[in-house]
């Protein structure tokens, strides 16, 4: 039989040296990749303080939490716009239900309602967020993939067009809630569906869900200039949101809830828009949805339910 | 209790330095890997400073590659489990350790999985909100709630079966049908979950008429089982090369045929030395264990001995007393480990049950003494029950990745992907045939939309490959490994594209007010994307480097004290070792 070679020797102190060399020199080359690829955290601005960063879910706050919320809020804002706004929690009010009607055949398409909401709401003018889209769309058709929406003539109306603008719904059965993993947004008592900014974590699953393209992401900072911001906020509505969250169109909460129209609704020059209690038979609301023989909810069979109703006087 | 701890602690120390060595190849694979994840890692870090807005999503297409590469990977990781099928229900014991590479399939595909939601999200660090107790979670009314709960739920399953199994397998210790066995059925209705779930996501959503058709759970699950057992034939292959060394058996050796030390005849004391290893033997009764001596012998080899040769047609059984024994089997030119018997293992027990020629060559790893029995004195033993059962288990305990295994796999996507492509024309028919308003999203893929054709490229594209992958798995061409491995890359890289990018982005084309945004990923998304699926290969690789030389035995417990030999664990074959 032949004998195994024999093995070669124990490892000299040399290669032992060269061996721990070697790994000496991939740990600090490993550690140095790792530090030149995390460099970016380095220009991480405003970022997240333990408060934030513990802050409890809207429903679980006490009315103390929420005072300090509130405060460090209007602190934030005071430091980055140089304005001490006036951060308000609006509760809904007791036997309120909100519903909009919008009247088809005025709306001549001038998008001041689009442009007063983003001043209203403090919205990010860069990257553009708006919450209303207004479609124009040929006489005769509801077919929205007719629409176009970056319509700009020299003056509106145009003819042989009508103009629908669409918002949130404020659905009675909402996709968008029903959805969200961690229940930041809700339908409050009196019909508005809000979002709590301080507890998204930003999957946009709403945004897929949402039928009437209804929802914002902010994909990046916003940025609104100083002398824009209005200082009349409330908690789930205007106030400035964060990078990386959703928001959405609140029937303008820092108004309604303290008996005034939503901005939308003031601009317009045609009077087209309508807003009011549906609980109230004496309202404006109450009054079309009884008096007029015809009126829209927008995508009626997928069972949505919105609180939004288009109607045409003749 | 304190030993268990130190025990199981000792065992993942080892698994981790096995996870360091490796030859040349081992490294430069991994270096390459390491660098593609801190790539994707630093793309990572300029998306949390710039926001999703550096990727090419918007709010009109609001998920982009990240969730197309989730879905079809929750896919793989819910395949790679339906593996166990045919192992634990038609007991086919071709499979038993594909099982196990199928489970840590699923274990990677599964950390993906978490990595590609979480870099979707806008507010990573807000993840605790999802947590029940101390976030708030929308269960039962919020799909992706369930699917936190499965994917999660999924994962400790797998790293619970995986890492039972291995740490036995470590122990040499027979698995407990009762820690095992109930979990295994568990993940494999939780496999088809986690798929389903995923499909009620999009399912759900009443506003997205592309989505909202019942067909797509069931597209979803034929698809992954197409995907998930290609990608596992895949591996497996690689696994056996790579656990090959390129020389023939016993090359070195080619004259150290028989040379055994003067054999000797083996006494009643032999069989206590044995029975000290292998505490089965006391069951067998007095006389019987005498009668087993007639015939035996007890060999004393010098390493690099070779006991059995594979081919040869002697039909005795081996049980080691002392040393090592390893088993290799030629096949293609190459040589693979598929055990190594320490003191109480058996060895050669196939040919001698059954009469074949020998399947593996056995070679002495060190100064070794082994027990010959006859095959009569081998059956004699098995008379009682526990030495029945523990020579068999044992049995079944080799490494072996055999071409029947794979081509049972073969199997499974062969059916899959006929269903896949039968339940995709069921999907064009239904949208085309009709043709009513909602036709617009699957027009945009197909053929295009108002003069934006994005999609169609690649749809047709896939569809081809899916085309041509379904042709070449129903011709018997595809019994052929070569002719197969083309079939399975097509097919994954066709559904890839119909799953992922082909259902996510017409699903949101046009918007539900009618606008089309056409959607491209950013290069820094695609970089984030590219870290992770390293992320996930480096995962896999280690995995796989941990788990083979448990599987081959070379890593176990009875070796605890003799870790300084890394090359032995590691399954680095003899013959490269020695040479």
């Amino acid at each position: 039989m032949t004998l195994p070679t024999p093995p070669p020797d124990k490892t000299s102190d040399r290669a032992m040296s060269r061996r721990s060399f070697l790994r000496g020199s991939a740990a600090v080359g490993g550690l140095t990749a790792l530090a030149a690829s995390l460099s970016p955290l380095r220009e991480l601005s405003d970022f997240t303080s333990t408060d934030q960063f513990l802050q409890k879910y809207y429903k679980e706050l006490t009315p103390d939490d929420m005072t300090k919320v509130i405060n460090r809020i209007e602190g934030d804002v005071q430091r980055q716009y140089g304005i001490r706004p006036h951060v308000r929690d609006l509760k809904p009010m007791d036997g309120v239900e909100f519903v909009y009607c919008l009247n088809l055949t005025r709306c001549i398409g001038c998008r001041k309602c689009v442009h007063a909401c983003v001043a209203e709401n403090n919205q990010s003018r860069n990257p553009e967020i708006q919450y209303i889209r207004v479609l124009k769309l040929p006489h005769g058709s509801l077919d929205l993939e007719k629409a176009d929406h970056h319509y700009a003539p020299e003056s509106v109306p145009e003819k042989g067009f009508f103009y629908m603008p669409v918002q949130c719904q404020q659905c009675k059965n909402p996709p968008c809630v029903k959805v969200c993993p961690v229940n930041a947004t809700w339908q409050e008592s009196d019909g508005i569906t809000v979002i709590d900014y301080d507890w998204c974590i930003g999957c946009r699953y709403c945004e897929a869900a949402c039928p009437y393209f209804a929802r914002r992401f902010n994909f990046a900072k916003p940025e609104i200039p100083k002398d824009n911001i209005n200082p009349n906020m409330a908690y789930l509505g205007n106030r400035p949101r964060k990078m990386g969250v959703m928001e959405k169109c609140h029937f303008c909460i820092q108004r309604t809830r303290v008996g005034r129209y939503p901005a939308c609704l003031e601009v317009c020059p045609v009077g087209a828009r309508k807003f009011g209690n549906i609980l109230d038979p004496e309202s404006e609301v109450s009054y079309i949805l009884r008096e007029k023989r015809v009126f829209i909810q927008l995508k009626e069979e997928i069972g949505t339910s919105p609180r939004f109703f288009y109607y045409f006087d003749k | 209790m304190i030993s268990v701890a130190r025990n199981y602690l000792v065992f993942l120390g080892r698994c981790a330095r096995v996870a360091f060595v490796g030859d040349w190849r081992y490294y430069a694979w991994m270096g390459l890997l390491t660098a593609c994840c801190l790539f994707g890692l630093n793309a990572y870090c300029q998306q949390l400073v710039h926001g999703l807005a550096s990727t090419g999503m918007s709010d009109e297409v609001s998920w982009g590659v990240y969730i197309a590469n989730f879905t079809f990977l929750v896919g793989v990781a819910a395949a790679a489990v339906m593996m166990v099928i045919p192992v634990y229900i038609y007991g086919n014991e071709e499979m038993h350790d594909l099982v196990i590479f199928g489970e840590l399939l699923a274990v990677a595909a599964i950390c993906m999985c978490l990595a590609f939601v979480t870099v979707d999200l806008g507010r990573p660090d807000r993840f605790w909100h999802l947590i029940p107790g101390i976030g708030q979670m929308n269960f039962p009314a919020s799909m992706l709630s369930w699917d936190v709960i499965v994917l999660n739920g999924y994962l400790l399953l797998n790293v619970y079966i995986c890492g039972y199994l291995l740490y036995c397998r470590y122990q040499k210790k027979k698995p407990s049908k009762w820690f095992y066995i109930p979990f295994v059925f568990v993940a494999i209705v939780w496999a088809i979950s986690i798929h389903t779930v995923t499909a009620f996501l999009y399912v759900g959503l009443g506003g997205r008429p592309f989505w909202n058709s019942a067909i797509v759970g069931p597209r979803f699950l034929a698809s992954a089982f197409t995907a998930g057992p290609a990608l596992i034939i895949l591996a497996l292959q690689v696994v056996r090369r790579v656990t090959a060394s390129a020389h023939p058996a016993g090359h070195a050796r080619e004259s150290g045929e028989n040379s055994v030390t003067a054999p000797r005849e083996a006494h009643l004391g032999d069989l206590e030395l044995l029975a000290h290893h292998l505490p089965e033997l006391a069951s067998v009764p007095l006389e019987d264990r005498q009668k087993s001596l007639i015939g035996a012998t007890v060999w004393e080899v010098a390493k690099g001995d070779i006991l059995l040769r594979q081919g040869a047609t002697d039909d005795g059984a081996f049980f080691v007393l002392s040393g090592r024994v390893v088993v290799e089997r030629e096949e293609g030119g190459r040589t693979r480990i598929t055990r190594s018997a320490g003191p109480g293992d058996q060895f050669g027990e196939v040919s001698a049950l059954t009469g074949t020629p020998r399947v593996a060559t056995a070679t002495a790893e060190e100064h070794t003494v082994v027990l010959r029995l006859s095959a009569v004195a081998l059956r004699a033993l098995m008379q009682s029950p526990k030495m029945n059962e523990i020579v068999h288990s044992r049995m079944s305990e080799r490494l072996m990745i055999t071409d029947r295994g794979l081509l049972m796999l073969r199997g499974i996507v062969q059916v899959s992907m006929l269903i896949n492509v039968f339940l995709l024309a069921n999907e064009v028919f239904k949208e085309f045939y009709s043709g009513n308003l909602h036709v617009a999203s699957a027009k945009y893929l197909f053929i295009g939309l108002h003069g934006h054709y994005a999609l169609v490229p690649w749809i047709w594209t896939a569809i081809a490959l899916n085309l041509i992958a379904m042709t070449l798995l129903v011709l018997p061409l595809s019994r052929s490994l070569k002719w197969l491995n083309v079939a399975c890359v097509l097919c994954i890289i066709g559904i890839w594209i119909e799953k992922g990018m082909g259902l996510v982005l017409p699903g949101f084309t046009p918007t539900p007010l009618g606008a089309i945004v056409e959607y491209t990923p950013s290069l820094n998304e695609t970089l984030i994307c590219l870290g992770i699926w390293a992320m996930g290969l480096l995962l896999y690789t280690i995995f796989l480097r941990m788990a083979v030389p448990i599987l081959q035995g070379r890593l176990s417990k009875d070796n605890e004290g003799k870790a300084g030999d890394r090359r032995l664990e590691t399954g680095i074959s003899l013959q490269e070792s020695s040479a």
